[in-house]
Formats: C-alpha cells, sequence, structure tokens
C-alpha cells in the first residue's frame, strides 16, 4: 500500500562502526590503561620517587601478600562489624523519624531546625567528642557510623513521604480510606524508592566514616592499617587496603542500586 | 517585476522527501514523500493532517532545522539548508528563556542574528507592544499565563523580520478559550505586515479559520491529500464560524481526515 | 505580632527548638543528671568561647581554618569547573574522565590522606588539597550535568533563531545551568568544610580542627564543645546562605502558572 521505497537517493542502510558504538567503554578503558601504565613507567624510569607513590605492580605483589595474612580478614571484620552495627542503627532510628517527619508538618518545623543544623555541619568533627564519651574502641566507632548514614537515609525518607503523589492520596481518600491506612498502604510503600536512596548515600557515608574514625584512632579495622602503613610509609600496603574499602563501599552501593532499579520496575509512572 | 517581487517571497518545494533512521534499528521510515508545494509571498497557509502525517517535520525542514533526504525547498529562489534571517519558527512550547524578562527574550532573537546593538532595545520593545504585553516587558516568564508566552514567543519570531514565519501548533498546549483569543490576536497582529505564515495544526476549525488556504496532509507516507482554497474575506471575524461556507469547509476537511484514518484503519486489519 | 508568626512558623518553631535544647542540656547538667565533663554546658561554653575571643585564640583559629577553607574551594571551583566544561564540550574528554570520578566516588578520600603528608608535609599545603578533594567532585559532576541537560527546547529554539555554538554556550547552556551549578556549590561547600575539619583532626597546628584535636586530648570538653559550636554555626551560615541563593534562583524554573 505504501511506498517505503523512493525515487531519490535515501540514506544508505548501515551499522555505526564498532568503534563509534562502543566508545564509551572503549575510551573509558584505554584511559585506566594509560594511568595504570604511565605510573608503572614513572616509577620505573625514577621520574617519581617509587618511595612517595608506589607503583602498580609494587600494589599488586603487596595485595598477595596481604590477602595471605590472616589479620588481613581480622581488620576487615573489625570494621565490618563497626559499620554493620553503626548502619543497622541508623536504620532503626531514621527510617521511622523520617516517615514521621514525612507526614507531620508540626514535628518538620519544631525537629528539622537541628536536625538541619547537624545534617549540614560536619558531623567528622564530632570525632575527639565522641571519642571522650565512648572511649577508643567500637563504641566510637558505632557511633560515628551511626551519625554519618543516619541523615541522608532520614532526610530522604522524609522527602520520599512529602513527594507522594498527591492523586493516589486522592483516590485513597475517595475510597474511604483512614489516615493510618493511607500511611501504611500508599505513602510508605510509595517512598520506598526514595529511601532506597537515602540508604544508598548512607552507606557511602557510613563506609567513610569508618574509615575516618579508625585512622584517627583505633587499635584495629581497615583504617586503622591504612594510618599505620601510611605513618610507615608503606605506601603499596595502604593502597591495598584503601582499594578494598573502596571496593566494599562500591560493592554495597551497587547492591542497593539493583535493589532500586527491582522496585522502581514495579512502578508504571514515575 | 511584479512577479520578481512576489518570487522574491515566494516558497516553492519540489518533491521534497524527509526520512528517519528509526532509532535502534535499521530500517529508514519515511516521514514526507515527494512532497510538492507553492506557497506565495503574504499568504497565510495552514496545514492540517492526523497525527504522524509529517506536517510538523515539513515546517522543520522548512525551518532549515532538519536535513532532506531528496528534493528541494527554496526560498525566493535560495534554497533552504539550515536555519537563516529569513524564517522564523514559533513553537508549540514558548520555549523562553526563564532567566529573562519579556523584553529580553524578545531581544535574544535580534542578538542572536546581531542586529545593531542601538536598535535592539528600541525594537524589542515594540515587537512586545505590538502582542499587547507592554505591561508586563519586565515580567518572567514564570510570572506569565500560557497564551501570554505564546504571545511572547510570537513578538520574538517577528521582530527579526522574517520573510516567512513559520509555526508548529502553537496553540495546541492553550484551552480552548485562550485558543480562540489567540486566533484573533495573531490575525489582528498578521494583518500589519501581511508576512507569509505557515501554520501547522490539527484543529480543522482554526486551519479554515486563519488560512488562505488549506494543505491537507495524510499519512504513512507524509504526502499532500489535498489544498482546498478558503475564499471567506478578510478580516476574518468569530461570525464567520457558522457560516454555510465554514460549515462546508469543515465538512469537506472532516471527510479527508476521517477517510484518511479509516484507510489506516483498513490496513491495520489487514496486517 | 502573633498575625507574624502565625504566617510564616517556620524561624520561631526553630528558635523554640534551639532555645528548648539549649535549656535541658543547661538543667541537665545543673541538676546533675549528667556530669559536666562529658558535655559541659551552654553557660560554660559561652564562658569559653568570649575567653578565646578575647584572647585572640578564637580568631587564629578561625582564620586558619576559614584561609584552608577558601583557597580549597576556590581550587575545587575553579579546576572542577574547568573540567565540567571541558567534559561538557567533548564526549571524548568525558569518558576519559568518567573512571576517575567514578573512583573517587567510590573511594574514602581521607584514606589517601597519609599519602598527602608524604609528600606536602603536616599542615597548610595537605590540608588544602583535602579541602581541595572533597570539594572538587559535586562541582564537576553538576557543571557537567548542568550544561548537558539543558532544556532542549531552548537549545532547539536557539538554534532556530540561528545561533551558533558560543552563542548557544554563553546564551542559553550557561545561564541555564545556574540553579544545577549554585546546588553543586552548596555541596561543595559542606564538603570542603569537612575536608578542612577532618584534615585538621589529623594534623595541623592550628585551626578548629586542630583546637578540637588538641583540647581532646587533654579531655577538655569545655574547650572541645566552643570550637564544634563555632564549625557547626559556619557549615550553617554556608550551607542555609547558598541554599537561600538556591531557592530564588530557582524561582524563576517553577513558578505559578495561571
Amino acid at each position: 500500500m505504501t511506498a517505503l521505497t523512493s525515487t531519490a537517493p535515501v540514506a544508505r542502510i548501515h551499522r555505526e562502526p564498532f568503534f563509534k558504538r562502543h566508545h564509551r567503554p572503549i575510551v573509558s578503558t584505554l584511559s585506566v590503561l594509560c594511568f595504570l601504565l604511565l605510573w608503572e613507567v614513572a616509577a620505573m624510569q625514577g621520574w617519581v620517587n617509587a618511595r612517595f607513590t608506589s607503583q602498580p605492580t609494587q600494589v599488586y605483589k603487596a595485595a598477595l601478600v596481604i590477602f595471605a595474612k590472616d589479620d588481613f580478614a581480622w581488620h576487615c571484620g573489625v570494621s565490618f562489624v563497626s559499620f554493620a552495627l553503626g548502619f543497622a542503627m541508623a536504620l532503626a532510628v531514621s527510617i521511622p523519624l523520617g516517615l514521621y517527619l514525612g507526614v507531620s508538618r508540626r514535628g518538620r518545623l519544631f525537629i528539622e531546625p537541628p536536625l538541619m543544623a547537624l545534617y549540614t555541619a560536619p558531623r567528622i568533627v564530632l570525632l575527639p567528642i565522641l571519642i571522650v564519651w565512648l572511649g577508643i574502641g567500637l563504641g566510637s566507632k558505632v557511633a560515628i557510623v551511626f551519625l554519618g548514614a543516619v541523615f541522608p537515609i532520614m532526610v530522604n525518607t522524609m522527602a520520599g513521604v512529602r513527594g507522594a503523589d498527591h492523586r493516589l492520596l486522592t483516590a485513597a481518600r475517595a475510597f474511604g480510606a483512614t489516615r493510618m491506612d493511607i500511611f501504611l498502604k500508599v505513602l510508605v510503600p510509595g517512598s520506598l524508592p526514595a529511601i532506597l536512596m537515602g540508604v544508598r548515600l548512607g552507606v557511602g557515608r557510613g563506609v567513610l566514616s569508618v574509615v575516618v574514625g579508625e585512622m584517627f584512632v583505633s587499635e584495629a579495622g581497615i583504617g586503622h592499617q591504612i594510618m599505620t602503613y601510611g605513618q610507615a610509609m608503606q605506601f603499596n600496603n595502604l593502597l591495598v587496603y584503601a582499594f578494598t574499602i573502596s571496593l566494599f563501599g562500591y560493592g554495597l552501593t551497587v547492591a542497593v542500586r539493583m535493589l532500586e532499579d527491582r522496585i522502581r520496575s514495579w512502578r508504571p509512572s514515575a | 517585476m511584479s512577479q520578481d517581487v512576489a518570487a522574491s517571497g515566494r516558497m516553492e518545494i519540489r518533491d521534497l522527501s524527509i526520512t528517519y533512521r528509526k532509532p535502534k534499528s535499521d530500517e529508514i521510515f519515511t516521514a514526507v514523500d515527494r512532497v510538492s508545494l507553492t506557497i506565495e509571498k503574504g499568504s497565510f497557509v495552514t496545514i492540517v493532517g492526523s497525527s504522524g502525517c509529517g506536517k510538523s517535520t515539513l515546517l522543520l525542514a522548512m525551518a532549515g532545522l532538519i536535513p532532506r533526504a531528496a528534493g528541494s525547498i527554496t526560498l525566493g529562489g535560495a534554497e533552504v539548508t539550515k536555519p537563516g534571517p529569513d524564517r522564523a519558527m514559533v513553537f508549540q512550547d514558548a520555549s523562553l528563556l526563564p532567566w529573562r524578562t519579556v523584553h529580553g527574550n524578545v531581544r535574544f532573537a535580534l542578538e542572536l542574528q546581531r542586529w545593531k546593538r542601538d536598535d535592539i532595545d528600541e525594537r524589542a520593545l515594540r515587537y512586545v507592544r505590538m502582542v499587547g504585553l507592554a505591561a508586563f516587558a519586565d515580567y518572567h516568564p514564570h510570572q506569565l499565563s500560557g497564551g501570554m508566552r505564546q504571545r511572547v514567543n510570537i513578538a520574538r519570531a517577528l521582530c527579526v523580520d522574517p520573510d516567512v514565519l513559520l509555526m508548529d501548533e502553537p496553540f495546541g498546549a492553550l484551552d480552548a478559550q485562550t485558543r480562540e483569543v489567540m486566533c484573533d490576536e495573531l490575525l489582528r497582529i498578521w494583518e500589519r505586515d501581511k508576512k507569509t505564515a505557515i501554520f501547522v495544526t490539527h484543529a480543522i476549525d482554526e486551519a479554515i479559520f486563519l488560512g488562505d488556504r488549506v494543505v491537507v496532509m495524510g499519512r504513512n507516507p507524509g504526502h499532500v491529500r489535498e489544498v482546498i482554497e478558503i475564499d471567506l474575506p478578510r478580516p476574518r471575524t468569530s461570525a464567520m464560524l457558522d457560516s454555510p461556507a465554514f460549515v462546508a469547509y469543515r465538512r469537506q476537511l472532516r471527510e479527508y481526515i476521517a477517510a484518511d484514518l479509516l484507510a489506516l484503519q483498513m490496513v491495520e486489519a489487514l496486517v | 505580632m502573633i498575625a507574624l508568626i502565625r504566617r510564616r512558623p517556620a524561624p520561631f518553631c526553630a528558635l523554640i527548638s534551639f532555645a528548648v535544647i539549649l535549656l535541658v542540656w543547661q538543667m541537665a547538667v545543673d541538676f546533675g543528671f549528667v556530669k559536666a565533663f562529658f558535655i559541659s554546658s551552654p553557660s560554660r561554653v559561652a564562658f569559653e568561647l568570649v575567653r578565646q575571643a578575647k584572647s585572640g585564640e578564637l580568631l587564629t583559629n578561625l582564620s586558619v581554618t576559614l584561609y584552608e577553607f577558601i583557597v580549597g574551594l576556590v581550587f575545587a571551583v575553579v579546576i572542577g569547573g574547568f573540567l565540567g566544561l571541558m567534559a561538557s564540550w567533548s564526549e571524548t574528554i568525558q569518558h576519559i574522565l568518567d573512571p576517575f570520578i567514578w573512583f573517587k566516588y567510590s573511594s574514602p578520600t581521607i584514606a589517601f590522606y597519609p599519602m598527602f603528608v608524604a609528600w606536602l608535609g603536616l599542615g597548610e599545603p595537605t590540608i588544602i588539597v583535602m579541602a581541595f578533594l572533597f570539594a572538587v567532585t559535586p562541582i564537576y559532576a553538576n557543571t557537567l550535568s548542568g550544561i548537558k541537560n539543558t532544556d532542549p527546547d531552548l537549545i532547539r529554539a536557539a538554534v532556530a533563531f540561528g545561533a551558533r555554538r558560543h552563542d548557544l554556550f554563553f546564551k542559553v547552556s550557561l545561564p541555564g545551568s545556574a540553579p544545577l551549578l549554585i546546588a553543586g556549590l552548596r555541596l561543595a561547600v559542606g564538603r570542603a568544610l569537612t575536608g578542612v575539619v577532618a584534615a585538621e583532626l589529623f594534623g595541623a597546628a592550628a585551626g578548629l580542627g586542630f583546637s578540637m584535636s588538641y583540647y581532646g586530648q587533654k579531655l577538655r570538653t569545655t574547650e572541645m564543645m566552643a570550637s564544634l559550636v563555632v564549625i557547626m554555626i559556619l557549615g550553617v551560615i554556608f550551607t542555609q546562605g547558598l541554599g537561600a541563593l538556591e531557592a530564588r534562583v530557582d524561582r524563576w524554573r517553577t513558578g505559578p502558572v495561571r
């Protein structure tokens, strides 16, 4: 019926060349490889002092040594426990509090200002005080992780509740839903994506907090190792631990992201 | 000589074809298939058709914003290949810079086309007045209603003194009453300079009310089905909407467009 | 007066909130619920601040911290902004920078602090670098995002009027990205302050973070609280100040549509 042909010359059917289509991963990978190569060569040739900058090969060798040793697992475990405890407490506090603040205007008016003051201030600076209160062991680490993670989760939870689709609320009310119904069946599920995003941000902050806390004063843990090796100028070892914690943080973030995507696919519209 | 003058503003479209490559596949989709049209200087032409008939695509090609696969578009004898000061476009979305005032937005077009610094302010203000927004010259877009924003859009297009005014469903986002008001306004403004105007719409009444000629486009692929001369006197008034002539045009256009939709349904039933 | 409170309750509620907190804090100590050693008290902290102000200690610490903060921030804005512009201009550059930005996001920057100390020594340079590193990422990300995500309708309209590349950049993309740029600046400011203070905790000779660490080792809670209060006030002023600017700029994006 209709002609998709035309008498005039038409753009040829062709596929974009391989290079153009995969432009992004190719360039990015090349970039990283070049960087590693430059680093290695610079250290080898003496352009930079390898004692200060380490070398990819040195880091690799150090990694093998470290992974084989017992206390690598021990230090990772210590850090993980601090992180897990602090993060769990943060979840337990921030989600209910965030939900409450999301629905209660009065609560917001009074509680939000001091909370925001705490949120915008650098919480790292609370470390010395926390150490005075809780000592140099697990307590202060858990506390700093808690403080790091609690605010992003709470703020995002609150925003999630407040940003609920008004149309859903109106529809629910039209069907005679009670306030509790609306809260449990519309607001909470509706704010799940925002909560998860807050959790993802909180994970990043929590990991950072545990590292800082352990670097500042600690007897064990990844941060402690980083600081010790740093002061001994064994940067290859330091970098192994730095990459380890980066990987851990990244892995957690990816896991939460996957959860976020799963949830988002349930929603038909944004 | 008068022929030269006429030719200078005439837009000629010959065997124009525009194709797209479908995203994520290698198929070619023909949006416009061998369209030929002549638009005389100073005429108001409306283009109407159901969605997907390529009317907006055609307009974008006239503006020089999309490339063509075959055929030619000339304005006053010169080929149209990219945007130029001889054509100005009015989009459905007003696309006003939110950080500039009404006056600033109209000036924007003049700045882009490198008019003389000293003239810009005054000229922009003149066109702001022309569209009836003198009192709102220092307002920002977010303070204006949809109809007002479109007026700024129109002022912006007119102030660069184009030979052809291209309008892509400019009133599409407005409510019914505002649309009527804007149609009257548009004709009032147009009557002053009688610039060549090409107006795309899917509202049949609008097409008849505004145009000297109505180009009916059909879809799959986009092509010109029919061109209807509108023999209603100018200036147009809303009283004409009920006149028998108008009703007859409306019926005629309805039939064309309905036939198009029907044919489409038949094809889809067969497939 | 009551009408004023009714119309804009937020500032008053905030005041009441802080007042209650201070009151509870003071009473908890005065009535012996908590030992003053642990949390000091508002009155003690206030006196300490006055003492520090008079002795010049406050001014010294404040100026050192602010200096490091400003220098680090300026570097972050200049370098981050420049890189963001480059990345928005060329996809290749963006892809080259991507893995490093991503790495920076995933890794705790502070972990590299000892390396900077080895390169630059304890003290100002390292602290400034820390502030820079903390602040540069939101600036880069928001500059890139702001310019790339300019409203395509505006771009199309400008192109229809014959805008060329530099027209588009200076007259449409740049002003259009103002809200995101300011948001990025707001984040960067908070981060830069955190970076300065964190680095000062570890190794500095002066500054508010140093003060915390120094008095912390001596278990002098009152002095610690004093420095803490100053830092918190700084953080709030900077972030809220930029937040207000952001809100003003945002006004012309969303507004009443009649």
